[in-house]
């Protein structure tokens, strides 16, 4: 033996496993069928059965391992499990406990997993808006000609969404929501990958230049050509595409529309047949149907790849919310309806900010995370 | 004679005509019903059997003699049992005996098979080759008498099978016969089927070439079957140098069979000494999660494990494809001992598929209680019902022997009881 590796188990680890959403890993009685199906597993100590064995007898370094981030969840393996031990659900758990444990504070991404909280999840950004507008209302802050900051209440006149909250208050808990997410997941991100480099058993040395490497990951990435080798859910990877591009498309029209303000000083709402405004459509629909697809798809799967836990959920009921509210918010703002468009559009908000702020707890923290092990497979030579 | 002293077995394989010889033999009246054409069951399909490994013949042919010179024991083949009524010590049944369309008269001269000319497929090769729409089940078959298949003879065939007879023993008109008996106690002996592999999609059985299944490959090494008892891969007839076998194909999977066959293991280490006694150059690997050798077995395990041309690889196959452009098949599995998981090239790949109940497919005509799996549970068997070896769990042939004289004794004192 090439030295001994002393194993700690842990049971409290297991029981968690268990708890949240993994009961089934303790069927597992490591036959193997599970990597021998999986189309993106490498050949070289394949996942998901190694990852199986470690979550049943408790060895919480699992946690850190990159191949529970390899994993795409296609199911193919929790199809073909030869007793119903749900690899793919199995380690669906262990990468939201991995996003628990590189999260900070960690209790916000226990709480984001937990049903019981989500009136506390939901309540944080309206009552800030809430606040924000009560303040703003109070300041005599001026949002139009001859129109004044109302607070708590439904602007007057044609639809300006800035009468309710003007860019510069949009920004104000935006910018730094988001650069708060960017700061949580670095840190996070970054304490994997000296996780994932650290000296132990089973390290595999990364060789080559990291930028070149992780520009050919992401190019794989975008394209969700390992996405796409999954065979049970195999369209799971088009609406995920479809989604990924969504939210391109909208980043883009953000990023374009904070140069308008700042920088061009051209104020919204758009003319309707503007670039960005077309860009702004295909990003919502593109975001919709992906979305839209992604919960047929799992709904009709559900009986052979699992139903999914709550965790994947919140993450996918925030991005039908975003999306939603932010069509219904422009259709009602189109159609005049200022009783429905304003409310839509505080709930847009709402949701914005849970999509972001949340982002480093959510399952959402997983394109950093998984990016990130796919750019260790690529570079240890792991065939990624 | 009374139904006191009466016994219906309903199955004449191994465990059947155990139970009936012994019942007999004891001094009852046995009436066996068998659904095939022929005695013997799934034994008399295997090349060599545990524990003596001994070609069928040498544990059949005696209880076939058995039968002949004991005037307690009537059989019916092509028989189904279609209605049980009353109860303990009274039974009335209903046997359907389906035609034969040849009758006792029957020398087996082969005459109509030559005549004949439709086909139809080997079911007792398991689909390995085609016999002619007359036939004989197997050349050892008890009774020696051809059976005529009606749904494959159609047209003139059944004529010319008639004008090439000269023994008068074709009957083209033979109806279904109803046969009615009052037995005193009911031993259900109708065995397994093997289960069916083309349900596992990811192992290419009917898709790939050179995919077989163990009970073909008892069948290509029998000197009875499709080969004459020449292992040969199906695709081009030549013998196998690399063969895979892949344990648990079905058995131990919900998705299947959720338990464990119990015989499959031993019979791929045996299947493994008829290709490496055929070819000394041959490499065998056996897939598996566990290997089980219940009982005594153990020590053939070690023969096998201690043949340096036989590789157990722990991991499971779980893909099966073809290799492009040949008739070799490709096997994926992870050796979870090393933790890589490989594509391996074979000649020939043998799915250790499992057991069925044969009351799975064809009901008994008796509420009964059944497993989850479809196995007989004999606790919760009317009073006088017995039911024998595979009907209540994976077995072997040895343990279904005794399991079959236990039943008879079982069923002795059930009508002793009564008399």
């Amino acid at each position: 033996m090439a030295g001994e590796i002393l194993i700690k188990p842990d049971l409290q680890f297991v029981k968690r496993v268990m708890a949240a959403g993994g009961d089934t890993v303790k069927k597992c009685y490591q036959c193997d069928t599970c990597s021998v199906v999986c189309n993106l597993t490498p050949d070289e100590k394949p996942f998901p059965r190694k990852e199986m064995l470690q979550a049943q007898w408790g060895l919480k370094e699992v946690l850190s391992a990159p191949d529970i981030w390899l994993c795409h969840q296609c199911s193919d393996c929790t199809v073909y499990c030869p007793r119903g031990a749900n690899p793919g659900e199995v380690l669906g758990v262990l990468r939201q406990m991995a996003i628990e444990k590189y999260a900070t504070p960690p209790l916000l991404a226990k709480a984001v997993g937990d049903p019981k909280f989500l009136p506390l999840l939901i309540a944080f950004p309206m009552l800030l808006l809430l606040f924000l507008l009560k303040i703003m209302g109070g300041m005599g802050i001026k949002v139009g000609e001859n129109l004044v900051h109302q607070g708590i209440a439904i602007p007057e006149g044609k639809i300006i969404f800035a009468k309710l909250f003007p860019t510069l208050a949009v920004d104000f808990i935006f910018v730094p929501a988001f650069f708060f997410a960017v700061a949580v997941l670095g840190k996070g991100v970054l304490a994997f990958w000296q996780d994932i480099n650290a000296p132990h058993p089973w390290r595999v040395k990364v060789e080559g230049n990291l930028v070149c490497n992780l520009i050919a990951t992401l190019k794989d990435i975008l394209f969700h050509n390992r996405f796409r080798t999954c065979e049970t859910t195999y369209t799971r990877a088009t609406n995920h595409l479809f989604l990924v591009f969504g939210f391109i498309f909208l980043l883009i029209v953000t990023t374009w529309g904070f140069i308008n303000e700042w920088v061009l000083h051209h104020d919204p709402p758009y003319f309707l047949l503007s670039p960005i405004k077309l860009l702004a459509m295909a990003g919502t629909a593109s975001l919709l149907y992906g979305i839209w697809n992604l919960i047929k798809e799992r709904q009709a799967n559900a009986e052979k790849a699992g139903y999914g836990s709550y965790y994947d959920w919140f993450l996918i009921y925030v991005i039908f919310v975003v999306g939603a509210t932010g069509l219904l918010a422009w259709l009602f703002r189109l159609m005049h309806l200022q009783i429905l468009a304003y409310p839509t559009y505080f709930l847009h908000l709402t949701a914005v900010f849970m999509l972001f702020f949340y982002a480093p707890y959510t399952k959402l923290a997983h394109f950093v995370y998984r990016t990130a092990a796919m750019l260790h497979a690529r570079m240890s030579g792991r065939g990624f | 004679m009374n139904a006191d002293n009466k016994i219906l077995v309903i199955g004449g394989g191994m465990s059947g005509l155990t139970a009936a010889l012994e019942a007999a033999e004891a001094g009852s009246q046995v009436i066996i019903a068998e659904a095939g054409p022929y005695l013997g069951g799934r034994v008399a399909q295997l090349h060599r059997y545990f524990p003596k490994l001994c070609p069928p013949t040498c544990g059949l042919e005696i209880n076939f003699r058995r039968i002949k010179e004991n005037p307690n024991i009537s059989f019916y083949t092509m028989a189904e049992v279609t209605q049980v009524s009353g109860s303990a010590g009274n039974f009335d049944v209903t046997v359907k005996v389906h035609p034969r369309y040849v009758n006792d008269r029957c020398v087996a001269c082969h005459a109509c098979a030559e005549a004949c000319p439709q086909w139809r497929v080997n079911d007792f090769n398991y689909g390995l080759d085609k016999t002619k729409a007359a036939y004989l089940p197997y050349d050892l078959a008890f009774p020696q008498q051809y059976v005529i298949d009606k749904s494959a003879c159609r047209g003139d065939c059944g004529q010319k099978c008639l004008e090439a007879c000269a023994y008068d023993a074709i009957e083209l008109h033979m109806t279904t016969k109803t046969l009615n008996f009052n037995v005193g106690a009911v031993i259900m002996a109708s065995g397994w089927e093997l289960y069916d592999a083309t349900k596992m999609d990811n192992l290419g059985f009917g898709q790939v070439a050179n995919v077989i299944t163990n009970m073909q490959m008892e069948r290509l090494a029998a000197s009875n079957g499709p080969t004459g008892g020449q292992i040969l891969r199906t695709s081009d007839q030549q013998p196998p140098k690399r063969v895979a076998f892949v344990q648990c194909a079905g058995s131990r999977d919900e998705n299947h069979l959720a338990y464990c066959s119990y015989i499959c293991c031993m019979a791929s280490l045996k299947q493994a000494t008829y290709v490496r006694e055929q070819d000394p150059e041959a490499e065998i690997y056996i897939f598996y999660i566990d290997i089980r050798t219940p009982g005594r077995y153990e020590q053939f395990y070690w023969k096998v494990r201690d043949d340096e041309k036989v590789h157990l690889i722990r991991g499971k196959v779980a893909k099966i494809t073809q290799e492009p452009g040949t008739d070799n098949v490709v096997v994926v599995a992870e050796n979870t001992a090393t933790g890589n998981k490989q594509s391996m090239v074979f000649d020939l790949v043998v799915l250790a598929a499992g057991m069925v109940p044969s009351t799975k497919a064809s009901p008994f005509p008796l509420p009964l209680s059944y497993t989850p799996d479809g196995f007989v549970i004999q606790e919760l068997l009317p009073p006088g019902v017995y039911a024998v070896g595979t009907l209540k769990g994976p077995l072997d042939v040895t343990k279904s022997v005794q399991d079959g004289t236990g039943a008879a004794l079982k069923s002795l004192i059930a009508l002793g009881r009564r008399s």
